[in-house]
C-alpha cells in the first residue's frame, strides 16, 4: 500500500529524477507500457478517454449550461442553489464538479478562478483546462493582482466593477456564468451557447459579443 | 510545508501565455492526451486526492517549475506507483516488467462516458462535529500552517482576517487525507479584501475567496 510518507515521496522524486528520460513522450511511454504489463490500465481504455475528452467532454457543455441559465430563470435559480444536481438535468456531471458552484457575473462584479496551489478545475463541465490556466504565471498573479492579469486577457473592467477571485483551496470548483450580451434577444439555446467562451466561464474573458458586435 | 507549489502572491514571473497556452484538449500532443487518459484510468492504486497532490509537491522544486502539467504528472504517477509497490524502481530503469500480470479489461468508449458520470464525487463527511461558525463571522487565518507535511492554507493567506460567507458542511480533511487517514471537518468559504491580503498596492474595490476548514481559523 501507499506509505503516505513525504519524506519517502521526496526521496522517489529525486531517484527519478535522474533516471527517468528527458523526453516527456518517452517517459509517458514508459508509463504506460509498465501500467499496462502490471495489469492496471489497457491501452484500449486509455484510447477511450482520450476520445472521451476529445469529443464529449469539454467547454460546450458549460456553454449549454450558461445559454440555459440566461434563458430559463428556474434553472438559473437551481443552478446557482446547487449546480452539480442542476448539471444532472444535462448529464454532465463527472469529474471534479461534485461540489460545483455557479457564481454569476453582474454589472458590479466580476467573477475569476484559480488554483494557487494545483490546478483545480472543473474537467467534466469545462473539458481540459488550458495550459495559461495552470501556468505558474496564472497561479502566482491572480490572487494578487487580478486587474493586471485580466488586462493581459484583454479584459476592460468599468470603474463601478469590483473584481472577486477564487481560489479553490478544497474539492469546491466553480463555474461563472457569464453576463448575457445585447443583441441576443430572441436566440435560442444553441446560437447563445456558441458565443459562451471557455474563458468566459473561468471569467479571464468577460464581454460576450452579441449580433453586430 | 511550505513548498514550491505554493504560488499564490509569489513576484517575478512574467506575463500569462494568453495565446501560446490557450490550446484545447484536441490540439495537445499524444503523449499529453495518452497521460490524461491513464491518470483518468486510476493508474495509481491506493491513493487519495491530497496524497497525490502532495506527491506533486515533494517534486524536485526546479523540476516542478520547469515542467509542463502532464508532465509533472508523469513524475508523480511513477512515484506514486514505486511508493505503492505496484512497480519498482528497477522496473522503472528497465521499462518493462521481467514478468507480465494478467491484462486489464479493455473498456469502450460508452464505458468511459458512464465512468466519467459517476466521478461526481462527494467529499462530504457524515458524522462530523458541528461547525464553530457562522456565515457573517469575523475569522483570522493561523499565523503558522498546521504541523502536516501537506496543507490547503497557502502562504499569502495567513494570518489575516476575513468573513465567512459560506458554510459547505464538514468536507474531507487534507491533512489527514494526505496521511492515508479519513476524518470531515467544517468547511468555509471565507472572504479577505484584497487590502488585508496585500496592502495598499490592492485595489479597494476588490476581494479574494477561499475554501478554508476550521482548524485554520481563529475567531478575529
Amino acid at each position: 500500500m501507499a506509505t503516505f510518507d513525504s519524506e519517502n515521496a521526496a526521496r522517489l522524486h529525486r531517484e527519478l529524477h535522474s533516471h527517468l528520460p528527458s523526453d516527456p513522450a518517452l517517459r509517458v511511454k514508459t508509463l504506460e507500457s509498465l501500467a499496462v504489463e502490471r495489469g492496471l490500465v489497457a491501452s484500449e481504455t486509455v484510447d477511450a478517454w482520450v476520445e472521451a475528452y476529445s469529443e464529449h467532454i469539454g467547454p460546450k457543455r458549460g456553454a449549454q449550461v450558461v445559454a440555459r441559465a440566461w434563458l430559463d430563470p428556474a434553472f438559473r435559480k437551481r443552478l446557482l442553489e446547487n449546480a452539480n444536481e442542476a448539471l444532472k438535468e444535462f448529464d454532465y456531471q463527472g469529474s471534479a464538479t461534485g461540489h460545483l458552484q455557479a457564481v454569476e457575473n453582474t454589472d458590479v462584479q466580476h467573477n475569476m478562478v484559480v488554483c494557487t496551489l494545483c490546478s483545480c478545475y472543473p474537467f467534466s463541465i469545462l473539458g481540459m483546462s488550458p495550459s495559461w490556466y495552470k501556468s505558474a504565471e496564472y497561479r502566482a498573479r491572480a490572487v494578487r493582482e487580478p486587474r493586471q492579469v485580466l488586462a493581459e486577457f484583454g479584459v476592460e473592467l468599468p470603474d463601478q466593477v469590483a473584481v472577486r477571485v477564487w481560489d479553490s483551496t478544497a474539492e469546491l470548483r466553480y463555474l461563472v456564468i457569464p453576463q448575457r450580451p445585447a443583441g441576443t434577444e430572441g436566440w435560442d439555446r444553441d446560437q447563445l451557447a456558441a458565443i459562451v467562451t471557455r474563458n468566459s466561464m473561468i471569467g479571464t474573458d468577460r464581454d460576450l459579443k452579441g449580433e453586430g458586435a | 510545508m511550505d513548498g514550491i507549489h505554493d504560488l499564490g502572491g509569489m513576484q517575478g514571473f512574467g506575463p500569462i501565455p494568453v495565446k501560446s497556452g490557450d490550446k484545447g484538449f484536441t490540439e495537445l500532443q499524444d503523449w499529453e492526451k495518452r497521460m490524461w487518459g491513464l491518470a483518468r484510468s486510476g493508474i495509481a492504486q491506493g491513493v487519495t486526492i491530497d496524497w497525490f497532490r502532495h506527491g506533486l509537491e515533494r517534486m524536485v522544486p526546479s523540476d516542478y517549475l520547469s515542467f509542463g502539467y502532464f508532465n509533472k504528472w508523469c513524475a508523480n504517477y511513477f512515484m506514486l506507483m514505486v511508493d505503492h509497490g505496484s512497480i519498482s524502481m528497477d522496473d522503472v530503469k528497465r521499462g518493462h516488467l521481467l514478468e507480465p500480470w494478467p491484462a486489464a479489461e479493455a473498456k469502450t468508449g460508452a464505458d468511459i462516458v458512464a465512468l466519467n458520470a459517476k466521478g461526481d464525487i462527494s467529499f462530504l463527511v457524515e458524522g462530523a462535529a458541528a461547525p464553530a461558525y457562522s456565515v457573517g463571522d469575523r475569522v483570522r487565518t493561523l499565523r503558522t500552517p498546521p504541523k502536516a507535511a501537506h496543507t490547503r492554507l497557502p502562504r499569502y493567506a495567513r494570518d489575516v482576517e476575513g468573513q465567512i460567507i459560506a458554510y459547505h458542511g464538514a468536507h474531507a480533511q487534507p491533512e489527514l487525507g494526505a496521511q492515508g487517514l479519513k476524518g470531515g471537518e467544517a468547511l468555509y468559504t471565507v472572504v479577505f479584501s484584497a487590502r488585508a491580503l496585500w496592502g495598499e498596492e490592492a485595489d479597494p474595490r476588490d476581494d479574494v475567496t477561499l475554501d478554508l476548514w476550521e482548524s485554520y481559523l481563529v475567531p478575529a
